[in-house]
């Protein structure tokens, strides 16, 4: 596609950019239920309405989620005003660059939500340089999770990718050259960070269901677009939109009742995802006792645990996972699949190894595949920390020589002793300040309101396929829906609807 | 004009006969003693003769070089033009004052749209043309183009000399050499050879030489080209055999009829040449279970198909088709070659089987029992060099003022190869009179789509248009490619006419007074009911409807608009192209209004430049990885929106480029501050140290 999902609105205008060569109807349809309000809204703006053909606005929450009383959500972009006016119920907007105490109510059903500090930016003397408004939240998840999602509802309004902020920061000259410096790595952070969170998020159920709808919208729309590229000259076989239709029926129904089942709570996996991992039997379990039964033989653990934990104030699931070792049964081989799985989505991964057993092939090999590979990045690059724990260090005598002095910089531990546990734990808070302090860890809210836009954006598209009687308006109902479906599962892109269309049809001269 | 007819070659007597050997580099840029024109074109086929005339309508002294006079063009495969996507292009060619839809509108035998129930974004303007027809209009045209010069011969050798600092490149063409010896020099090349770079063409087991059937392949510039380092791949098309009029009954077989009225395909036509009970109609057949049983029985027989060369994903021959969706009944269009021709044209019948299977093959088909093939189907292999080594002005990297359009970019059919040629040849004349580069964008026409698909990505199989390509397709429809192109053709380009620039004027201004009137006329949704019974308006509705809404319903169209209101609608009716075109900008209004900002956020992206001598494998203050690095230094993406399209391109690289750019123009706004000698000194420096 030429909108590349992982880089949206770069609006560097270092040249000015060409007039589109269009004839500009920018005037939307007032049948439009959502039109109407915000015409309505307009009749009377100050200075925060939306202003059509400038970019859209974006929101995210922009404090950590470490155990902290306020959550900050920032927006930035024209229908900030808007949407601060909208979720305060207010006529005005409250005075500029100063701190106000609000009501924050859901428009949608005028619940409220938080009593809760704004402030309103307006444009250019702001962070991003566009409009900005910041909420001042209590900061339990409830609260948090009903601004964003009031805030996703608000038409014009949707969650911010990673690093949106500051790149509209940088078009905007808010940046100057060496804050820049830092922005590329931020960026990838922020996107790795984000990519984490979205694979946690999409694990399980509803990685399923979102993988499966966009291969069957991606298929629909392949043969909504085969009819159109080819359905004179070549012969498509019968009922090709038909069936077509059937299946975007299928697929709405599907995705109402699923929309209307997460309103009723999602369980969230939030906090610091921390995985413990290592070679079979280095005594990863034995950090956790209570939870898992541990036997001396290697492989006890085949399954993921996974228990949400308090450490040292921070909130924190905390994962077991199998030993990585190759070449065992189809059970453990299972376990070690979803071990890397998990590694993929932790922020902070605690490699165990047995300080006695450091020469052992399944010791060196896990050194060289995963501590090396975490290793090497360059702090900054990375978002992922990894903490190496030498157990049973109480099997390593006294005098003898200390573990091999290539080894990474590390910590001993003996959990049989709790020799060294202090030191652990300090290590570990010292780690998790910093995973949780930062908002670009990716807040599984904000990735749930994510989910929610693209959900409903993809729903709002499709009811437009079932009213276009014109074919090209249908099959653009059809892609902007996929679109939506495909900023979280990723793919999309033309050549994937070629592909599908002359695998499934004889076309071609 | 300076044409010399005939079969001999032109010689001018002040020709100083002078042998350059291979890629010599020659340093005299004194007075030339040869012939010397602004702009070369070799290549006669559908881009060489846009290429020359879109040169010559820009104002550059043009000469078209080309194997043989009389096959200037010649349609080679299909006899027809357009169609969905392909018919998308014609339009734009058309509105930068390109020839090939003209002359469709004159040389054409059966006018039809396609997709017309489709909705107006993805109708298809098509037509079947009579070859002679064609040929002989396009030729008359291409003489009495001012500025264009035709010549025949054949192109053995490019003249390379010193490249021009200011620009990349490692060295610059400044003529080329023909077979013979002679030399023509010229500010600028566009090869646009087709099939003929070391053509093949392949009839059973045998294989021979030749860029069309009875046409001498060109070999001498293949080397030359890959010499200079051009990255070079093989494709392989094909094309049907023909078969006698009067052998086929057509009696028992389904009849297709054109449209009444025909829409012709430029927008300077109100209608075309011939009246529709003039036209000649095609008829459809189908292959059976038999032709599958032929094909697969002698696949031994066919190294077309055996042939490694990598074919397309869609199905090109009866063979593919045969080896790919087996049991099937494939269809088999029958189409007239012209109005006064003998044959047959059997689309969808592309072989490659030895001459006398191919007969005994169509004489199983319903309708064909007795059918006698005049000329075999035939496979051609050629060359084609990797697009991604030009530039969206289809100038290459490696070359300065070396252009290329058409198949040897790895493209498939007329109207490809056409859009090419009108921006190639718009490119090597702004080229030569120092103005910037005349590129359409992906936000802007299906040519942008084509052209950025092909330098960005590049192609492995024959690049086909498709409008599933295009994701702005509600807003590049065939209805208004004069709006979005003829206004820039005239202003950036110069290559349209003062009379098309003023009527493209009139219409925009026209359209935009008759939208905003149709946006000011607001009643209640019953009292339009009232005033059009036939509208399936909801009466529920409390707010007022505008009429441009009204115009919307698929019943509705700008007569029963201006019977119901007539003052002031009335007189958007005079004008039949306005009124239709009235009614396609109303169906598309409200999804337009999004697409519009979507395309803003692509065209900031495409306003971004990356400075064109960046070199990538070695640049040290930006952080890419080497895979990056390759990807970019190869396609040279011109700005950070194609950059980013590039797969493997990651956002973080996006972000240092931008990086890099910015900095990069503060240092050198800093030193433009600095004496400009010094500045040139540096410079030269420079490319000193990058040269050859």
């Amino acid at each position: 596609t030429v909108h590349s999902p992982t880089c949206p609105h770069l609006c560097f205008l270092l040249v000015p950019a060409l007039e589109p060569q269009f004839l500009h109807l920018q005037t939307p349809d007032p049948g439009d239920p959502v039109w109407n309000v915000r015409w309505a809204l307009c009749t009377r703006r100050s200075s925060g309405a939306p202003a059509p053909g400038s970019g859209a606005t974006i929101f995210a929450l922009s404090s950590g989620q470490g155990r902290c009383g306020i959550a900050v959500i920032r927006t930035s972009g024209p229908s900030s005003g808007h949407a601060l006016r909208i979720l305060t119920a207010a006529r005005d907007l409250p005075p500029a660059r100063h701190a106000s105490l609000r009501l924050l109510s859901d428009p949608r059903s005028g619940e409220p939500l938080d009593r809760a500090l704004v402030l309103w930016f307006p444009g250019p003397r702001s962070f991003t340089g566009e409009d900005c408004v910041e909420f001042h939240v209590h900061g339990g998840p409830a609260v948090v999770s009903g601004v964003l999602q009031a805030l996703g509802s608000v038409p014009g309004l949707r969650p911010a990718e990673a690093g949106e902020f500051t790149r509209r920061a940088f078009a905007n000259g808010k940046l100057n050259l060496t804050e820049v410096e830092g922005l590329a790595d931020l960026i990838h952070a922020e996107t790795e960070a984000q990519r984490r969170q979205a694979l946690r998020q999409l694990d399980g159920e509803l990685g399923h269901l979102c993988c499966g709808w966009a291969e069957t919208l991606t298929k629909a729309l392949a043969h909504v677009e085969a009819y159109i590229d080819f359905g004179e000259d070549d012969n498509l076989e019968e009922g090709v939109l038909e069936q077509a239709d059937v299946e975007v029926r299928a697929l709405e129904v599907a995705l109402g009742a699923h929309l209307q089942d997460a309103r009723r709570g999602q369980r969230l996996r939030s906090g610091a995802h921390v995985v413990v991992t290592g070679p079979p039997n280095a005594g990863k379990s034995s950090l956790r006792k209570p939870v898992s039964i541990v036997s001396p033989e290697p492989g006890t653990t085949r399954d993921v645990l996974e228990t949400p934990v308090d450490l040292a104030g921070f909130p924190v699931l905390l994962s077991d996972t199998a030993g990585l070792r190759e070449g065992v049964g189809p059970v453990e081989q299972e376990g070690v699949r979803r071990a890397r799985d998990r590694l993929e989505q932790a922020d902070l991964i605690l490699a165990m190894l047995d300080a006695s057993d450091l020469a052992s092939p399944s010791s060196c090999n896990f050194l060289a595949t995963v501590v090396a590979s975490v290793g090497a990045q360059s702090p900054s690059d990375s978002s992922q920390r990894l903490l190496l724990v030498l157990n049973k260090s109480d099997l390593l005598s006294r005098k003898g020589p200390g573990p091999r002095p290539d080894l990474p910089p590390h910590l001993l531990l003996s959990c049989l002793t709790g020799e060294g546990l202090d030191g652990l734990l300090e290590a570990l808070r010292k780690e998790l300040a910093a995973v949780c302090g930062d908002p670009s860890t990716g807040s599984p809210l904000l990735t749930r309101a994510r989910h929610q836009h693209h959900l409903q954006g993809c729903l709002d598209a499709l009811s437009h396929y079932k009213q276009s009687k014109d074919l090209a308006l249908a099959a653009e109902a059809l892609r902007v829906a996929r679109g939506h479906l495909t900023q979280l599962t990723g793919g999309g892109g033309t050549e994937e609807i070629l592909d599908i269309i002359f695998r499934d049809f004889c076309v071609g001269k | 004009m300076f044409y010399f007819r005939g079969c001999g070659r032109w010689v001018a007597a002040s020709f100083t006969k002078q042998q350059f050997p291979l890629a010599r580099l020659s340093s005299d840029s004194a007075a030339p003693r040869t012939p010397h024109f602004d702009v070369i074109v070799i290549g006669g086929g559908h881009a060489g003769t846009e290429a020359a005339t879109a040169a010559a309508r820009c104002g550059s002294r043009t000469l078209l070089l080309t194997h043989r006079v009389d096959t200037i063009g010649q349609m080679s495969c299909n006899p027809s033009f357009g169609g969905i996507g392909k018919g998308h292009l014609m339009r734009e060619v058309d509105a930068l004052d390109g020839l090939c839809s003209r002359i469709c509108d004159q040389s054409g035998v059966h006018y039809k749209v396609l997709n017309r129930r489709k909705g107006p974004a993805v109708w298809g303007l098509r037509a079947q043309i009579d070859r002679k027809l064609y040929k002989q209009n396009m030729q008359k045209e291409i003489l009495n183009t001012p500025l264009l010069t035709v010549q025949e011969g054949a192109v053995e050798d490019l003249i390379l000399t010193e490249p021009e600092p200011e620009h990349t490149g490692k060295c610059r063409v400044s003529g080329v050499v023909l077979v013979d010896g002679s030399t023509v020099y010229a500010e600028s090349v566009i090869l646009t050879t087709g099939t003929f770079l070391r053509g093949m063409i392949v009839i059973g087991l045998e294989m021979h030489p030749a860029g069309r059937l009875g046409d001498h392949p060109s070999i001498g510039l293949a080397q030359t080209l890959e010499k200079l380092g051009f990255v070079v791949g093989r494709l392989k098309t094909g094309t049907p055999p023909r078969i006698a009029k009067d052998s086929i009954n057509f009696s028992i077989l389904n009849k297709q009829t054109p449209d009444n009225p025909s829409v012709p395909f430029s927008f300077t036509n109100e209608t075309v040449w011939i009246k529709p009970e003039d036209q000649l109609p095609c008829y459809l057949t189908h292959t059976n279970p038999r032709v599958d049983e032929i094909v697969l029985k002698n696949l031994h027989l066919n190294s077309h198909v055996k042939e490694t060369t990598r074919g397309p994903r869609y199905c090109p021959s009866i063979e593919s088709k045969v080896l790919r969706f087996p049991n099937r009944l494939h269809q088999v269009w029958l189409e007239p070659e012209g109005m006064d021709s003998d044959l047959i044209y059997p689309q969808g019948l592309s072989v490659t089987l030895p001459a006398e299977l191919q007969e005994k093959m169509i004489t199983c088909i319903r309708g064909l029992e007795k059918a006698k093939v005049i000329q075999p189907g035939y496979g051609v292999q050629y060359d084609y060099l990797d697009p991604r080594q030009i530039t969206p002005s289809l100038e290459t990297h490696l070359v300065q003022r070396l252009f290329f359009a058409g198949q040897i970019n790895g493209t498939t059919g007329y109207e490809e190869a056409a859009a090419q040629g009108v921006i190639a040849g718009i490119n090597a004349s702004l080229r030569v009179s120092r103005k910037p580069p005349f590129v359409v964008s992906r936000t802007e026409g299906y040519i942008g789509v084509l052209i950025d698909d092909l330098t960005t990505l590049g192609t492995s199989e024959p690049y086909r248009m498709f409008t599933s390509r295009v994701e702005f397709r509600l807003s590049l429809r065939p209805d208004n490619a004069d709006i979005r192109l003829t206004l820039r053709g005239y202003k950036d380009a110069g290559c349209v006419s003062q009379q098309r620039y003023e009527r493209a004027c009139w219409m925009k201004s026209s359209l935009e007074e008759g939208i905003s009137v149709l946006k000011f006329i607001e009643f209640s949704s019953s009292k339009w009911k009232n005033l059009i019974p036939e509208v399936s308006i909801s009466t529920s509705r409390s707010l007022p409807v505008r009429a441009l809404d009204v115009l919307k319903y698929e019943e509705v169209d700008m007569d029963s608009l201006a019977k119901a209101v007539p003052e002031p609608l009335k007189k958007y009716t005079k004008c039949r192209e306005l009124a239709e075109r009235l009614k396609i900008e109303a169906t598309y209004e409200s999804v337009l209004f999004h697409q519009l900002q979507e395309i803003k956020g692509v065209q900031q992206d495409e306003a971004l430049q990356l400075p064109k001598d960046i070199d990538y494998l070695t640049i040290r203050d930006v952080s890419l990885s080497h895979e990056v690095r390759e990807k970019l230094h190869f396609s040279r993406p011109q700005t950070i929106g194609a950059a980013s399209r590039i797969p493997g391109v990651t956002p973080a690289a996006i972000i240092n480029l931008l990086r890099f750019v910015k900095t990069t123009q503060q240092r050198q706004a800093a030193m433009n501050e600095s004496p400009k000698t010094d500045q040139c000194l540096r410079d030269a420096d420079r490319l000193q140290e990058r040269q050859l």
